[in-house]
């Protein structure tokens, strides 16, 4: 059942790979659109399949691999990992329909999409450590050469600064893994809180610490979110929606999984440092936005203190605030997947996204109305308008963490508002005034009014309006998703008190 | 049936939509305005039957589940009482006159229909704040005003103007929105339910455990009334709605009229809250205080017809705001009433001044009340309705506030009738600039306005002159004699005063700032709103964009510097040891046995 997910991404990419011929891109583009289209449409019955009820592991899939190093090829979903497998599976579509202008090499390019599409599910699947880890580095290397070979102009920097910090990353949670086994002495993956209890204080803050280190690289929480705007800026549009829709989730999936899932107990004693954190980390996303001039650069920034929530949510560890996280990693991805494809248009009829250089394309005839109209709704859902997704979210994640934390849950608050202040100076700046392309710092070539962009065709703007909508259905019909995740992310937050009956032989 | 009139509104926007993106093309964006209309109306016949139903009922109330997930459990619920209901018809037959207006007035706007998409959006969400019955959903749809104001002030988005004051509009509304959404999420997890009277419950409950301590009730309080400040436009976040003014009329007559009162039944909705928060009492009768007698003052000094109209709103709130804290919320929903339909009157008046002449500057008008009668019965009708002189609305208004005031509180009904004052001057003076005096170029040719515009100012004309009788309708007021002879002196003393001091100051179009020097500073102090905006911009802007330009100095030069610092260490480092490497396989080889030999002791030493 599940395996087919991951099958069907590497079967794709393998009948890619060996296709014979020379196909041309439109016919490669054919083959990986049903390629994964087939693999929403089997996420999609695996939602059907799924018991919303039941909190454990659901349609588990084992097989032994190599038991002497504790790999087991074990799967198995859950209400956290349920509704980002269906991410994964809706925006590789979306990034793959929004492929459309590939210069070179575009097999290798539909290849890789596929690849990183099944690694990405089998990270959100896996019920091993090992298996978990083989998966999040594996959608890496993927990752880099679609930046490297795909990307602007300074793809080389950007990529390998990716690199390096994704590969740190991954040594550091191998490392936590691999400490884990060595220090209870078995050699068994599988992921449970209970191989945590038998560990002192001491080591199960030391393993804490560098898995948060590790996944707050991926997040990226402040001060490793360095990467990410660089990345962006470089990557071209459906990489930029990859990267920031699904790949930044396995960073919050890690955090949940395995941070609070497995140290429950240092990840309490840990929760109210790690809240402050998560403030700084919104507020610095947030100011660091106010200044950017280029569009790309101002999203990614709203990523980091978007992202920052969860950490918050997490830290409060409430089932309230756990769930507010799994509706803020949906709707952040569909959010800033959404923003990230406007910008690739404005960036595609105009050739820049410098907002000193934009003004006024929401101009009716020779602008991009109907691309400034999504751009407005995908703002304001993601400054927290009700009625969109950003805002149930950020509600849920308030609501559940002010009890426990009130300065952080209103400084990160503050940040929700300063949301609002960037995003509508981008759309202030480049959507609203009089339509031109020419910095203003030139009066008579800016008095020009010649500017004639092409038009955006409606295909274009599909994929985006197809997120948009869900972004809407989110937010106003909530009780779907809600009813998918809340037993397991319920039962999550009961971990601490499991551990702590344990630990006191009280469940004994 | 009752949950279809927001419906109405948000269908109308959905409607429209076709004809506002341009997939319709063809006999042009009118069908979308003819649907609004009609789904307009439907919401008022629909709202004036329930009125009947609950008229002889009682109050109802309804809900509906939307979300439940552990212990948080939200619901839509409508609270059916006379008096939500009598500022639901307020709303939509508000509304209505304004798209019918709008019709008229926006008669060759090209995106007609964008218009009335976001005007179909704006009254589903009036409509619902003034019906709902929990302060979760009453925020829901406080933030969806705020984002339609943006938008219908933005709707002329290529005028430089307008893009600052749909900006503003939007950021001042949404830093009283974030505060309210502070102390929702904080009364969120105290409390649990959101239902107001769920609240009130638990408010008495805290308040007599002592719950709750001081410094939480208090921010608690001033996060509450942060929202509705900003939705009502009261110092010190009134700026957008003098900017907001750039927006096209028939929105600004819904805004200054019905948003405004939204804003503030939101307030006395909270109000049972604010208990644990003295403060909070005290800080909105400052700003009320403030509002009330700085917005009129303002309001005198201001050449653009429009924006001497929307600093009054700004005053007469500020009087609303009185009367809420001071526990007269019966005489508040008077005022807004009476105001809300006198206002929208006077916007409809200017309106139509704007739409013949094309102008806006008081010292361009002149001579117009010959020319537009209709205009002109409909400027005196809701003047006379606006302050406290003729036996109209705010009449009734005036006399309760300052007889209920004047034993305990003297200082507040002197503002009343201060306010009063000022207004009748204002209203004077506006009146003499533009329908006195010798026709001036631009309104030499100026006919009466067609019949889309007419009809609705026309009607609201007769509906404002019969306010007396329809308050003691709903609202049994007392009639003239009960109100004690010193207080209608009192109010007829200041309106009459203001009236004579409008018609007496001097007027000079050419010269229309004063020529004596301290008269001349003051003018200029209150023309510019005390310099408001120039405060906001050297003080909480600049500390917004410093903060951001040294976050992003930091990110820069000491993130990203120590980042790059690392890598062009290694860089350097490797440069120099490849000059290092012997090249002999088993110094490698022994290397590497020694790291792996002290890796596994090391392991051991950690396992111990």
């Amino acid at each position: 059942m599940l395996s087919l997910l991951l099958l069907i991404p590497f079967g794709g990419a393998l009948l890619l790979a060996l296709w014979p011929g020379n196909p041309t891109k439109g016919r490669m583009r054919t083959v990986t659109l049903v390629v994964l289209g087939l693999q929403l449409a089997w996420s999609l019955v695996v939602l059907a399949r799924f018991d919303p009820g039941n909190s454990a592991m659901q349609l588990q899939e084992s097989l032994r691999w190599v038991d002497s190093l504790g790999l087991q090829y074990k799967l198995g979903v859950d209400g956290l990992s349920l509704p980002l497998v269906l991410i994964n599976g809706s925006l590789t579509l979306v990034s793959a329909i929004c492929t459309r202008d590939i210069d070179k090499r575009p097999r290798v390019y539909f290849a890789l999409l596929m690849v990183i599409s099944g690694a990405v599910n089998g990270a959100f699947l896996a019920q091993n450590l090992l298996l978990f880890f083989l998966f999040y580095e594996l959608e890496l290397i993927p990752l880099w050469c679609l930046i490297a070979v795909w990307g602007g102009a300074n793809r080389d920097y950007a990529a390998t600064k990716f690199l390096i910090f994704t590969a740190v990353s991954g040594f550091l949670i191998l490392g936590a893994f691999l400490g884990l086994a060595l220090l209870t002495g078995t050699a068994d993956f599988s992921l449970t809180p209970i191989t945590s209890e038998r560990l002192s204080m001491g080591a199960q803050l030391l393993l804490l610490g560098a898995l948060l280190v590790g996944f707050g690289i991926k997040v990226p929480l402040f001060p490793f979110h360095n990467w990410l705007p660089d990345a962006h800026t470089q990557a071209s549009t459906p990489v930029s929606v990859l990267l920031a829709g699904v790949l930044l989730k396995l960073g919050t999936y890690g955090l949940l999984r395995f941070c609070l899932g497995m140290f429950p107990e240092a990840w309490a004693q840990l929760a109210p440092g790690l809240a402050i954190w998560a403030a700084i980390s919104v507020l610095f996303g947030s100011l660091a936005a106010i200044a950017q001039k280029d569009m790309k650069r101002m999203v990614a920034y709203s990523s980091v203190g978007h992202m920052g929530y969860i950490l918050l949510a997490a830290a409060a560890a409430t089932p309230v605030a756990i769930l507010g996280a799994v509706f803020q990693m949906v709707s952040h991805g569909l959010i800033s997947a959404l923003l990230f494809l406007l910008v690739g248009i404005v960036y595609r009829k105009t050739g820049t996204r410098d907002l000193t250089v934009l003004h006024g394309l929401l101009n009716p005839e020779r602008g991009l109305p109907f691309t400034g109209s999504l751009m407005i709704l995908g703002v304001m859902a993601s400054a927290g308008m009700p009625g969109m997704a950003g805002f149930i979210s950020e509600f849920m994640v308030f609501r559940g963490s002010i009890s426990a934390y009130p300065l952080a849950t209103l400084l990160s608050m503050v940040g929700s508002g300063l949301t609002a202040v960037y995003f509508l100076l981008l759309v202030n700046r480049a959507f609203f005034g009089r339509l031109a392309v020419t910095p203003i710092t030139d009066p008579v070539v800016h008095g020009r009014l010649d500017v004639n962009l092409a038009a955006v065709a409606p295909r274009e703007t599909i994929p985006a309006m197809a997120l948009a909508v869900g972004v809407v259905a989110i937010g106003l019909l909530p009780a779907g998703l809600g009813r998918l995740s809340e037993a397991s992310t319920t039962a999550m937050t009961q971990l601490p008190a499991l551990a702590a009956a344990l630990k006191s032989g009280g469940l004994g | 049936m009752v949950w279809l009139i927001p419906l109405y509104g948000f269908s109308g926007m959905v409607l429209s939509l076709p004809w506002a993106a341009g997939w319709i093309k063809r006999n042009g964006p009118r069908p979308a305005a003819y649907l609004n209309l009609l789904v307009t109306l439907v919401a008022v016949a629909h709202s004036s039957l329930i009125l009947q139903q609950v008229w002889q009922i009682g109050p109802q109330h309804l809900d509906f589940a939307w979300f439940r997930a552990a212990d948080l459990n939200l619901r839509i619920g409508f609270d059916l009482s006379l008096t939500n209901l009598a500022a639901l018809e307020l709303v939509t037959g508000i509304s209505l006159l304004g798209q019918v207006y709008a019709l008229g007035y926006l008669d060759k706007e090209w995106s007609l229909a964008r218009f009335y998409a976001l005007v179909g959006f704006f009254e589903g969400a009036l409509a619902g704040v003034v019906l709902s019955s929990s302060l979760f959903m009453s925020y829901f749809l406080l933030e969806m005003l705020t984002l339609s104001t943006y938008l219908l002030v933005g709707f002329w988005y290529a005028q430089p103007l307008v893009v600052t004051a749909a900006r503003d509009a939007f950021l001042t509304k949404r830093v009283g929105d974030v505060l309210l959404l502070m102390g929702m999420v904080a009364l969120s997890a105290w409390a649990g339910s959101m239902e107001f009277q769920d609240l009130y419950v638990w408010a008495a409950e805290a308040d007599a455990s002592g719950a709750l301590s001081p410094l939480a009730g208090t921010l608690l309080g001033l996060g509450l009334i942060a929202g509705p400040m900003g939705k009502c436009a009261q110092f010190p976040m009134h700026l957008w709605l003098d900017e907001a003014m750039e927006g096209p009329n028939p929105a600004s007559i819904l805004r200054n009229s019905v948003v405004v009162t939204a804003g503030a039944l939101v307030l006395m909705k909270v109000m049972p809250l604010l208990r644990f928060s003295p403060l909070a009492t005290t800080v909105l009768l400052v700003v009320g205080t403030i509002s009330a007698l700085a917005g009129a003052l303002v309001a005198i000094a201001q050449v653009d017809i429009k924006r001497a109209f929307s600093y009054s709103t700004t005053s007469y709130l500020g009087l609303v705001f009185i009367a809420i804290a001071l526990q007269q919320p019966a005489i508040a929903l008077l005022l807004l009433f009476a105001h809300g339909l006198a206002k929208a009157l006077v916007f409809m008046s200017v309106g139509s001044i704007i739409a013949t002449t094309n102008c806006q500057d008081l010292t361009e008008l002149g001579g117009l009340g010959s020319r537009m009668p209709a205009t002109t019965t409909a400027y005196l009708v809701g003047g006379a309705g606006l302050v406290g002189l003729l036996p109209l609305g705010c009449f009734w208004c005036f006399g309760l506030l300052v007889e209920s005031f004047a034993p305990q509180q003297p200082f507040f009904a002197a503002v009343c009738l201060l306010t009063n004052g000022l207004t009748a001057f204002n209203l004077t003076r506006v009146y003499r600039h533009v329908f006195l005096g010798p026709p001036m170029p631009k309104t030499k040719r100026a006919p009466e306005v067609n019949w889309l515009m007419a009809l609705p100012m026309v009607s609201l004309t007769v509906l404002v002159a019969l306010i007396p009788a329809l308050m003691a309708r709903f609202n049994p007021v007392p009639s003239i004699g009960s109100i004690p002879w010193t207080v209608t002196a009192a109010v007829l003393a200041s309106g009459l005063a203001g009236v004579a001091g409008g018609a007496l100051a001097p007027l000079n179009k050419f010269w229309s700032r004063s020529m004596i020097q301290p008269l001349r500073v003051l003018q200029d102090l209150l023309a510019s709103d005390f310099y408001t905006d120039r405060i906001y911009k050297a003080t909480i802007v600049a500390a917004v964009a410093g903060l951001a330009r040294l976050t992003n100095w930091v990110d820069q030069a000491l993130v990203n510097g120590l980042v790059n610092g690392i890598g062009r260490l290694s860089l350097a480092s490797a440069e120099g040891l490849k000059l290092g490497v012997s090249g002999q396989v088993q110094t490698y080889v022994l290397t590497v046995i020694v790291a792996i030999v002290l890796l596994l002791i090391s392991l051991q030493w950690l396992q111990v």
